[in-house]
């Protein structure tokens, strides 16, 4: 029995470059894309927060 | 030297990866970015017969049918078997980010700091406003049609110039105001002289706050120390308590850094956790100082300490006293778009560190090393070799992620350790690539027992 836990979803928007330099998180040594999120998305949930 | 079309050849691979935490197994689907949950025998099943790694489990010919109408199914889905994309990185000449070397001098004396315990191998200087004022208009005027900058204060200890730092971002506003852009703005410190006024301002115009705590008392103590070789954990805690308290749903960090001497560091994590603090990450030590440096002998005990973490990280959660920890929190239902994925992290492109006499350099871990000065910013001018040399770096330039699962989680690690531990900003520093393999699988573990336990 395989179960899915996780599948990306489709991303509207691609390749524009609005997200954030990966660097800029908290640990400046061994940062991931992995836990870094889409900007046009969070600002779009959340557009008070992000300064839109 | 061999053409990119090479390398964009090389990585199309279907590539799945097995794995158990514990009692727990999944499969993860590099093509897609899909994770699955199995059986054990499954697991077993797919490792000997599509990772080919280990030998066949004994299997019934029904049970092996069954499995294979599973994965054929998953197939069908593109969600396993699905051949990784060969997407171009995002391109662009636009900045997004500066780290302000606001002062190259530090209140601590810190053995394992990677900048020379603030003065990066250099004389201990603070930036002038007139410089960073400077840094601020070159990053605009360098931002082409990008909206949101970054600007990262950085040292040394940036709140021994706090003055400073509260009329660049006054300054910086102002400019964003008239320039149609929107400055978001984080300050790394030690929180020595993080008093009631730092505080006040850093909730008022700091997007985000990373405060520099290493764990227990003790493991804090033995390398975070004042001038004077006292430790500093007394004089910090208070200040990093009262911090979090007033800091309401606003970011912050609470960033601890482990090295040879606690690799239990599992017991820092939730010592911090413990503490109050519902924001953490804690980094593998930087250095080559023999006696606190993470060598290859240490992996087994730290990747098993990961383990421990995970464990102790899902009990608090489950008990309804979870935290965030920075390492955890993979999102592979959403997360950035597949180009951001390959791009690596932008230092030496879209990310500069500025020192403080506004030389510019790739990042703040070659801040100081004249092999890679880019510039300066009353210049306003980059080198270009170097420039279009980190640009052209990403997941495809670096051949030893061919073949391996974490690549499009991980983009092909920190290009100053690929630099300074292998000679080369594209050769993945093969010590730290084990540490990420290990703590990818600990936050695709937590992903499933989070989305089980809701």
């Amino acid at each position: 029995m395989i179960k899915t836990i996780a599948k990306p979803q489709d991303k509207k928007i691609t390749g524009c470059g609005e997200c954030r330099s990966t660097c800029q998180s908290a640990c400046k040594t061994s940062c991931t894309v992995g836990n870094q999120s889409c900007e046009r998305i969070s600002r779009e949930n959340n557009p008070e927060k992000q300064g839109k | 030297m061999r053409s990119r079309y090479f390398l964009l050849l090389k990585f199309r691979y279907k590539m799945i990866h097995t794995f158990n935490y514990k009692d727990k197994y999944y499969i993860y689907d590099s093509g897609s970015g899909s994770l699955h949950e199995c059986d054990k025998l499954t697991c077993e099943y797919v490792k000997a017969k599509y990772e080919k790694s280990c030998q066949m489990p004994v299997i019934s010919k029904e049970k092996a049918e069954e499995i294979e109408k599973d994965l054929n199914g998953l197939k069908e889905q593109g969600l396993l078997f699905k051949e990784e994309v060969n997407v171009s990185p995002i391109k662009s000449s636009n900045i997004k980010a500066l780290c302000l070397h606001i002062c190259h001098d530090c209140n601590l004396r810190c053995r394992y700091c990677f900048a020379d315990e603030g003065a990066y191998h250099s004389e201990r200087e603070f930036m002038s406003e007139q410089t960073a004022k400077k840094a601020i208009d070159f990053l605009i005027a360098n931002s082409g049609n990008r909206n949101v900058l970054e600007v990262d204060f950085f040292g040394g200890e940036p709140l021994m110039c706090l003055q400073t730092i509260k009329n660049v971002v006054a300054y910086a506003r102002g400019k964003a105001e008239k320039s149609g852009k929107k400055f978001l703005f984080t300050t790394t410190t030690n929180a020595l002289l993080l008093d009631d006024d730092a505080i006040d301002f850093f909730n008022r115009e700091m997007e985000n706050v990373v405060l520099s705590l290493d764990g227990r008392k003790e493991v804090h103590d033995a390398i975070r120390k004042t001038k004077n070789g006292k430790g500093s954990f007394d004089a910090v805690i208070g200040n990093i308590k009262k911090f979090v308290k007033s800091r309401g749903d606003k970011s912050y960090y609470v960033r601890g850094t482990f090295t040879a001497k606690n690799t239990d560091f599992s017991n820092d994590v939730i010592f911090l956790a413990e503490s109050g603090f519902d924001s953490i990450s804690m980094e593998p030590v930087v250095t080559d100082i023999d006696d606190l440096a993470i060598k290859e002998s240490h992996l087994p005990e730290i990747c098993n300490e990961y383990e421990n973490l995970c464990e102790k990280y899902l009990e608090k959660y489950e008990n309804g006293k979870g935290f965030n920890f920075f390492h955890f929190n993979i999102d592979l239902d959403g997360g950035v778009c597949l180009q951001k994925k390959v791009s690596a992290c932008g230092a030496g492109n879209e990310y500069f560190s500025v020192v403080p006499n506004g030389d510019i350099y790739p990042c703040h871990q070659f801040a100081g090393d004249k092999d890679f000065l880019m510039g300066n910013v009353y210049e306003g001018k980059l080198n270009d070799g170097i420039r279009n040399n980190f640009a052209s770096a990403s997941l495809f330039t670096r051949e030893d992620c061919g073949d391996c699962f974490a690549k499009f989680i991980c983009s092909g690690g920190c290009a100053a350790n690929n630099y300074h531990f292998e000679g080369d900003i594209n050769k993945p520093y093969k010590i730290t690539c084990e540490m990420m393999k290990k703590r990818i699988e600990c936050g695709m573990h937590v992903l499933a027992r989070k989305k089980e336990l809701k």
